[in-house]
């Protein structure tokens, strides 16, 4: 089956994918990170009865595994995949996953909190996410009994999630307007109205790729639909201002422009070895050209997708092989090859 | 006369600064006086803010100054939730809490980091189904356990002295004393 970043009847736009979160705990039990590791498994196994059963009436064959026995590699691409979080890479106790076939819905079990749901995607906007979700957090809500509080709301293992325990970000695709001097002033503005802008890939001085994922800072005193709302007006508003600069660049440096989308389909097109910062950097100015009509292909391609399928450990996962430095960006090199159409 | 500084407030406090055998008289209102910088005489800034010595000697004699701040502070990090063990100084440390009776156990402590971090401390979204009608009935049957009056009565304490009634403060802090105590009593038992 096509896993949501795969698919490829979408336009090429600014935004790139969508995703919601809730982070839910089990009344009358300790969170996760406080329990010895027996007390862990029984816990995991006290959710497993109560939460999956639900899983396999939604219609659609769920996969679940516990992530503590995956190898390294296996965690790390489910992260890289925006599946799991960090924590859920590191951590070696009982945890479960399940994940439905696009990738589209999973459920973390006995995490940082008891419960992480997820919806990810890149066609359904933030406020057609909500329902979904929430209808999925009720079903949920109806096997276990939520810790919730009159004053507080959802109690998290975090007080950064606590009250809607909700996360709503969007990442979008800004090559241009990341360039700008201003940019990182801009980003610092949007703090102040609760609003978190960082970059998707990368490190800390520079940015691979040009995406950065717009997410709300707060959870508590706002309700799921303002916090969604607040996220969606502050991407669609990066997305307007990127749209306005592409636009006054295509007019005044179209050459420039075009020549750079061309080289840089050569590149991917032909090149021997990619390190990830050249794949990215590559294929993002591939992925403005294409925005701007500026080169065509011969069929469509989920460019984010390939973005996905390039990262370390997924690029190993899919050759099966341990592959390091140059034998893995020879892999990224011939991966992007393989998979990148022709010109059309 | 205005501030010189902010020229908004109302200038307070006059300042005389003697550099080399010249003297410049400078004219401030203590919001500004603090946040300046008096080089060696940094600690005098704090001098300038009007309600301390009046406040710091009362809650002297009540026991609650400054005094104690240092050993208030380690008894509130040694404060534990007795469902998971956390205690005040892991979640200061890890940022994590244990378990939901946390929230109940830290409430006060919590409630200032909350207003910092999200701007509120009251949820106002989604609710569990059904919690609202089972919550009031709940809170009409069922009497309020102990961490949860400590927590309640701490609130009113720092209410208390934040108004500087100190008489009812005084009665707070001995009813929270006493409550901790059973805490205790009861954990030892088990």
């Amino acid at each position: 089956m096509t896993r949501w970043f795969e698919e490829t009847d979408q336009m090429y736009d600014v935004f790139v994918l969508n995703r919601l979160r809730l982070v839910r705990n089990v009344e009358g039990h300790v969170f996760p990170s406080r329990l010895s590791h027996e007390e862990r498994s029984e816990m995991l196994a006290f959710l497993e009865e109560k939460v999956l059963p639900l899983m396999a009436e939604d219609g659609q064959p769920y996969a679940y595994c516990h992530l503590n026995e995956l190898d390294a590699d296996h965690r790390n691409a489910l992260y890289e995949r925006r599946v799991i979080n960090h924590s859920r890479v590191e951590d070696k106790e009982p945890a479960g996953l399940a994940l439905s076939p696009d990738e589209a819905v999973s459920l973390v079990l006995n995490g940082e909190d008891h419960l992480r749901l997820q919806l990810l995607s890149s066609s359904q906007s933030l406020e057609n996410l909500w329902p979904v979700l929430s209808e999925l957090d009720d079903e949920v809500g109806e096997r276990v009994s939520y810790a919730f509080d009159q004053k507080y709301g959802y109690l998290t293992s975090f007080l950064t999630n606590v009250g809607t325990g909700l996360r709503a970000s969007v990442v979008v695709h800004l090559p241009m307007l990341s360039h700008g001097s201003q940019f990182r002033k801009l980003i610092q503005e949007y703090s102040r109205f609760g609003i978190s802008i960082k970059g998707l890939a990368g490190d800390s001085n520079e940015n691979y790729g040009g995406l950065y994922e717009v997410k709300n800072q707060k959870t508590l005193g706002q309700t799921e639909e303002e916090l969604i709302g607040l996220v969606s007006q502050a991407a669609g508003q990066l997305a307007a201002q990127e749209r306005k600069v592409k636009s006054l660049a295509l007019r005044s440096h179209h050459l420039q422009l075009e020549d750079e989308v061309y080289k840089s389909y050569g590149v991917l097109k032909y090149a021997r070895k990619l390190s990830y910062k050249e794949g990215m950097t590559y294929l993002s100015q591939l992925r403005l050209g294409l925005c701007e009509n500026l080169i065509k292909l011969e069929r469509p391609v989920n460019l984010f997708g390939l973005m996905l399928h390039i990262r370390p450990a997924n690029l190993r996962l899919n050759r099966a092989e341990d592959l390091e430095g140059d034998a893995l960006d020879e892999a990224r090199a011939q991966y992007i090859r393989q998979n990148l159409p022709r010109l059309g | 006369m205005l501030c010189e500084r902010c020229k908004i407030r109302e200038a307070n406090i006059r300042y005389t600064e003697v550099v080399g055998g010249v003297a410049t008289e400078h004219n401030l209102c203590s919001h500004c006086a603090k946040e300046i910088d008096f080089g060696q005489y940094t600690g005098l800034a704090s001098l300038f803010d009007s309600e301390y010595p009046i406040g710091k000697i009362l809650s002297q004699l009540l026991g609650l100054g400054d005094g104690r701040e240092k050993e208030q502070a380690e008894e509130m990090a040694s404060l534990v939730c007795p469902t998971c063990k956390t205690t005040y100084g892991d979640f200061v440390n890890n940022s994590q809490f244990g378990c939901p009776d946390c929230y109940h156990m830290f409430d006060l402590l919590i409630s200032d980091k909350l207003k910092q971090l999200h701007g509120s401390d009251t949820h106002t979204g989604k609710r569990p189904a059904g919690f609202c009608q089972g919550e009031e009935e709940d809170v009409l049957e069922k009497p309020l356990s102990d961490i949860e009056q400590i927590g309640i009565l701490r609130s009113k304490l720092k209410e208390a002295v934040e108004e500087e009634d100190y008489e009812a403060a005084a009665g707070y802090r001995d009813a929270i004393h006493a409550l901790e105590g059973k805490l205790a009593e009861g954990r030892d038992e088990r």
